[in-house]
C-alpha cells in the first residue's frame, strides 16, 4: 500500500520579503489521508496552492507518479489528476451548479463549437444523485444555495474524475457537523480508491481521526513526517510549536459566581430575517459565549450589541442607561467589537500596523489643540503592539502583510489601547494557529479578572465550553438553550440544541 | 535549524531593502521630475521659463487651490469631476456680486461651490451612485448653466476686482489654504480618518468613523475650496466666459498624479502630492507652450505622461494571503 504517489523536491516559493517555502522535500504515498500541518504562516496552503497551479513555485520539483508536473493553473492540474478544495467559495456566481462542476472541461459537452446545455446538466444530476446530494439541482444557479451546499458541489466538482491527488484546504471549519460527515465519507472513499487525500486543517483531534500520515511545517520549514497512530495532539502541539506547550490552554477555574452587576441589558432585539427578540444581560466580569451553527444569527448579535446592525429593532442598553444604537456611541461608551470577517471589518489592511491601532483612540491621543504628535501614536501603537507580542518589523508596516494571527493581535492590541470594558469578540480564534490561541485565550482570563465583560461568539464548541462562564446556544436566529459553566459539560449535548 | 532562520532572516531584509528603495524611489519621482522639467526647459528656451516665473506661478494658484479639496477627496477613494463646472459657477457669482460688496463675493463663490459640492455629495452618499458617475452628470449640468449665463457675453465683475490681482493675496491665499489643509492632514485626526475610509472603508466604519458623513462633508469641503479658487480666478481674469474653469477638473487630476498620488487613494497618499504636482503640471504645460508647441501636441504629451505616471504610482499591492 505504500507506494508513492507525490514527490515534493525542494520547493521554494516567496512572497514579497516573506519566504513562504524554503527548499521543502517529503513524499505522500498512494492510498492515504496525508494531513498538512503547521502554525498560520508555516507554508501549507502555499504548497497545495503551488501543487495546484494557483500559485507558481520559484524553484523545486512536484514529481506525481514518477513524472514531473508543472500545473499553470487549475484546470491544468485537473487534467494532471490533481484537484483542489479551497478554503473560502471555490464556486463562481453567475453560473449554474452543472456549469461550476464542468467548470474548464466543457469541451466534452461541445458539438460543432455548440455547447449541449441538456447533456451536460443530465451528466451533473447524475453525479449529484451517486454522491446522495439529491437535492441540488444541476440546473440552478449556484449562488442560490447556502454556502454549505455550495461546498457539497466543490467536492462533486474536485473528486468525480476520480484525481489522483484531492487537496482539502481548511474546509472543515467553514461546514456545520453534518456537512464535516458529507465530508469525512468522501475523504475515506477517494483513499479506499488507491487516491490520496492532502488534508489542510487546524482542528488536531480531527487531523488525528481523519489522517494516517501527518507532514508538519514550520515558517516555510519541513519538521518531520509522522504516522498519526504513532503520536497524540500534545507531540503535534510540540513540533508544530517547535517548544513544549506548557500551563491550561483554557482557563482553569470552575464554580467561580459570577457578578450580579449588569453591565450591557439587550432587550427584544430583532433583525429582520437574522434574529427575532433576542434578550439577555450581560454581567460584570464574565465570558458570556454564544454557539450556534454560523447561520443561527449569533454573528448578527455581536453586531447588534456593538450598534452595527441595519435595521435593528429592540435596544441595547449599558448600566448608566445609554442606549447604543451606532458604532462611535458604543466605542464612546467603552465597547469593543472583533469582526468574524476580519479583513475587511476589523481592520484597515492597506494602513500602518501604527494607524489601525490608534484609530478608535485618536480623540485621547490628541493634545489639547486636536493636533496628534507622530511620536506619541508609534509609542502608543508600539506599547499595545508589544504588549500583545505581534509579530512584526515595525509599526509602520502595513498589516496586510502579517499572518492572520497577528492581524488578529493588532486589533485586539487596538481596543486594549482604547482600554474598553465590553469586548464583543466574534470568532476571535478563526484560523489562528494554537500558540496565539493560547494567547488569546490568557488575554481574555486576564481581562475577565480585571473586571472586564466579554462576549464571546464562536463556531468551536470546545474554546466555548473552556473559556465561558455561560453559553447561550442559537437555533434558527432565537435563543434555544442556556447553560452554566460546567467542567463536565459535553459537546454533544450543546450541538443537539443547536440543530 | 539556525543557519537556515539566518539565511530566511537575511534575505527577509534583502527583500525589505529592495522594498523600501522602490517606495524611497517613487516619493523622489515626482520632486526629482520637477527640478528635471524645470531644469531642462530653461535650458531649451534659453532662460525664457525663469524670466517669465512670474507669470507662470500666476497659473499655479487656482489648480492648486482647488487641488487640496480633490485631494481630500482621493485620499478617500473618491474623484471628482466636477471641479471644473465648479470653479465656473463660483466665478460668476463672484462677478455678480463683487458689484454689491467684495467679501459677499468671496463668501458667495464658496457657499456656491459648496452648494454644488452638497449635491455631489447627497447623490454619491444617499444615493450610492460611484462618484465619477455623479460628478460627471453635475459637470455636464452646471457647464449647461455657465454656457446659458456667459454665452452670448461673458459675466464682468466690477472694476474694483482688480484691485485685488496682486501676488500678495493670490500667494497668501494659496499658501493659507496649503497650511490649513497640511496641518489638518498630517497633524489631526481629520487625515487618519480619510486615510482610513481610502484603505477600507467598512473596518474604517467598524473602527467608529462616521464614514457617509465624512464623505458628504469632503465633497462640501472640496467645492467651497474650489469657490474660493474661484475669486482668485475672477480676480486675474475680471470676467467669466462660458469657457471658465473647463477641464479644471482634468488638470487637477494629472497634478496630482503627477505629484505622486496613487489613482485609488489611501494610506500611501502624501500631501506634498499636492505642492509638487499643480507645480510641475503648471511647469511642464508653460515649458511646452514656451517650445512652440500646438494645443494639439501638447495634449497629446500630457496624455502620455499622464499615463505614464498613473502605470508608476497606481498601488497594485500583491495582496496573497499566506497561510
Amino acid at each position: 500500500m505504500s507506494e508513492i504517489r507525490l514527490q515534493v523536491q525542494d520547493v521554494c516559493k516567496t512572497f514579497g520579503i516573506t519566504k513562504a517555502l524554503n527548499h521543502v522535500s517529503f513524499d505522500i504515498n498512494k492510498g492515504e489521508v496525508h494531513a498538512l500541518i503547521g502554525e498560520n504562516g508555516s507554508g501549507k496552503s502555499t504548497l497545495t496552492n503551488s501543487l495546484t497551479g494557483i500559485y507558481q513555485k520559484d524553484s523545486g520539483k512536484f514529481i506525481l507518479d514518477g513524472n514531473e508536473i508543472h500545473p499553470k493553473n487549475q484546470v491544468e492540474a485537473n487534467n494532471e489528476g490533481v484537484s483542489i478544495i479551497v478554503q473560502e467559495l471555490g464556486t463562481l456566481d453567475g453560473l449554474t451548479v452543472a456549469e461550476n462542476i464542468f467548470l474548464g472541461h466543457e469541451e466534452r459537452f461541445v458539438k460543432m463549437g455548440i455547447k449541449n446545455t441538456n447533456a451536460m446538466n443530465r451528466e451533473a444530476n447524475e453525479l449529484l444523485k451517486q454522491y446522495g446530494f439529491d437535492r441540488i439541482k444541476a440546473s440552478d444557479m449556484v449562488e442560490s444555495y447556502n454556502f454549505e451546499d455550495r461546498k457539497l458541489v466543490e467536492i462533486v466538482k474536485a473528486t468525480y474524475f476520480d484525481p489522483k491527488i484531492v487537496v482539502i484546504d481548511e474546509t472543515t471549519t467553514a461546514l456545520s457537523q453534518e456537512g464535516r460527515e458529507e465530508l469525512y465519507k468522501q475523504m475515506n472513499s477517494i483513499r479506499d480508491k488507491g487516491n490520496t487525500v492532502i488534508f489542510i486543517s487546524h482542528d488536531l483531534p480531527e487531523v488525528l481521526r481523519m489522517s494516517d500520515t501527518i507532514t508538519v511545517l514550520r515558517d516555510g520549514i519541513y519538521i518531520d513526517t509522522v504516522k498519526s497512530a504513532d503520536i497524540d495532539e500534545e507531540g503535534l502541539k510540540k513540533l508544530m510549536v517547535g517548544r513544549e506547550v506548557t500551563g491550561h490552554y483554557y482557563r482553569a477555574d470552575y464554580g467561580e459566581k459570577i457578578s450580579d452587576e449588569v453591565v450591557m441589558s439587550v432587550k427584544n432585539v430583532s433583525v429582520p430575517g437574522q434574529i427575532h427578540d433576542i434578550n439577555f444581560d450581560l454581567h460584570k466580569g464574565e465570558i458570556l459565549g454564544f454557539g450556534g451553527l454560523s447561520e443561527s444569527g449569533m454573528h448578527e448579535i455581536g453586531k447588534a450589541c456593538f450598534g452595527a446592525s441595519f435595521d435593528r429593532e429592540g435596544s441595547v442598553t449599558l448600566a448608566d442607561g445609554t442606549e447604543i444604537n451606532d458604532i462611535p456611541t458604543a466605542i464612546r461608551h467603552s465597547i469593543a467589537y472583533t469582526s468574524k470577517d476580519r479583513d475587511n471589518e476589523s481592520i484597515v489592511l492597506n494602513q500602518s500596523i501604527r494607524e489601525n491601532i490608534c484609530l478608535p483612540s485618536l480623540d485621547e491621543l490628541a493634545n489639547k489643540m486636536h493636533l496628534l504628535s507622530d511620536k506619541k501614536l508609534k509609542d502608543f501603537a508600539n506599547e499595545h503592539a508589544a504588549a500583545m507580542s505581534t509579530k512584526m518589523q515595525s509599526v509602520e508596516q502595513f498589516v496586510s502583510d502579517l499572518s492572520g494571527g497577528n492581524k488578529q493581535k493588532v486589533v485586539l492590541a487596538r481596543w486594549i489601547g482604547k482600554d474598553s470594558d465590553i469586548l464583543v469578540l466574534d470568532s476571535p480564534t478563526r484560523g489562528i494557529d494554537i500558540k496565539v490561541k493560547q494567547d488569546i485565550y490568557q488575554l481574555m482570563d486576564r481581562m475577565r479578572k480585571e473586571g472586564k465583560s466579554i462576549i464571546m461568539i464562536s463556531e468551536e464548541l470546545m474554546e466555548l465550553i473552556g473559556m465561558c462562564d455561560r453559553i447561550i446556544i442559537m437555533k434558527d436566529g432565537a435563543i434555544s438553550s442556556e447553560l452554566m459553566r460546567d467542567p463536565e459539560m459535553d459537546e454533544n449535548y450543546l450541538i443537539a440544541s443547536m440543530v | 535549524m539556525a543557519g537556515k532562520n539566518n539565511i530566511a532572516a537575511d534575505s527577509k531584509e534583502l527583500a525589505l531593502k529592495k522594498q523600501s528603495r522602490m517606495s524611497l524611489i517613487r516619493a523622489a519621482l515626482p520632486i526629482v521630475g520637477l527640478v528635471v522639467v524645470f531644469l531642462v526647459f530653461n535650458i531649451l528656451t534659453g532662460g525664457g521659463l525663469w524670466a517669465s516665473r512670474s507669470l507662470v506661478l500666476n497659473q499655479v494658484y487656482v489648480t492648486m487651490i482647488s487641488a487640496t479639496g480633490v485631494f481630500f477627496i482621493m485620499t478617500m477613494g473618491g474623484l471628482d469631476f466636477s471641479q471644473g463646472s465648479i470653479l465656473g459657477i463660483a466665478s460668476i457669482v463672484v462677478c455678480l456680486l463683487s458689484g454689491v460688496n467684495m467679501g459677499l463675493a468671496v463668501v458667495g463663490g464658496i457657499v456656491a461651490g459648496a452648494a454644488i459640492g452638497a449635491i455631489n455629495g447627497f447623490f454619491y452618499v444617499n444615493r450610492k451612485i460611484k462618484s465619477f458617475i455623479v460628478t460627471i452628470c453635475t459637470m455636464f449640468l452646471f457647464r449647461g448653466f455657465i454656457k446659458y449665463m456667459a454665452s452670448n457675453s461673458p459675466v464682468a465683475a466690477d472694476m474694483k476686482v482688480y484691485d485685488y490681482d496682486t501676488t500678495a493675496l493670490k500667494l497668501g491665499l494659496t499658501l493659507a489654504v496649503l497650511i490649513i489643509g497640511y496641518v489638518a492632514f498630517r497633524y489631526t485626526k481629520f487625515g487618519v480618518y480619510l486615510k482610513a475610509i481610502g484603505a477600507g472603508e467598512k473596518a474604517a466604519k467598524f473602527a467608529g468613523i462616521r464614514t457617509d458623513r465624512m464623505k458628504f462633508l469632503i465633497y462640501v469641503l472640496a467645492g467651497a475650496i474650489t469657490g474660493l479658487a474661484a475669486f482668485v480666478n475672477i480676480a486675474k481674469n475680471g470676467s467669466a466666459t462660458a469657457n471658465v474653469g473647463n477641464q479644471l477638473e482634468t488638470q487637477i487630476l494629472i497634478a496630482l498624479v503627477l505629484g505622486g498620488m496613487p489613482i485609488s487613494g489611501g494610506a500611501k497618499v502624501r500631501f506634498e502630492n499636492v505642492v509638487v504636482g499643480a507645480l510641475l503640471y503648471t511647469v511642464l504645460n508653460n515649458g511646452l507652450t514656451m517650445m512652440g508647441l500646438t494645443t494639439q501636441a501638447m495634449q497629446l504629451i500630457q496624455g502620455v505622461v499622464f499615463l505614464i505616471f498613473v502605470a508608476i504610482f497606481a498601488d497594485r499591492e500583491s495582496l496573497s494571503v499566506i497561510k
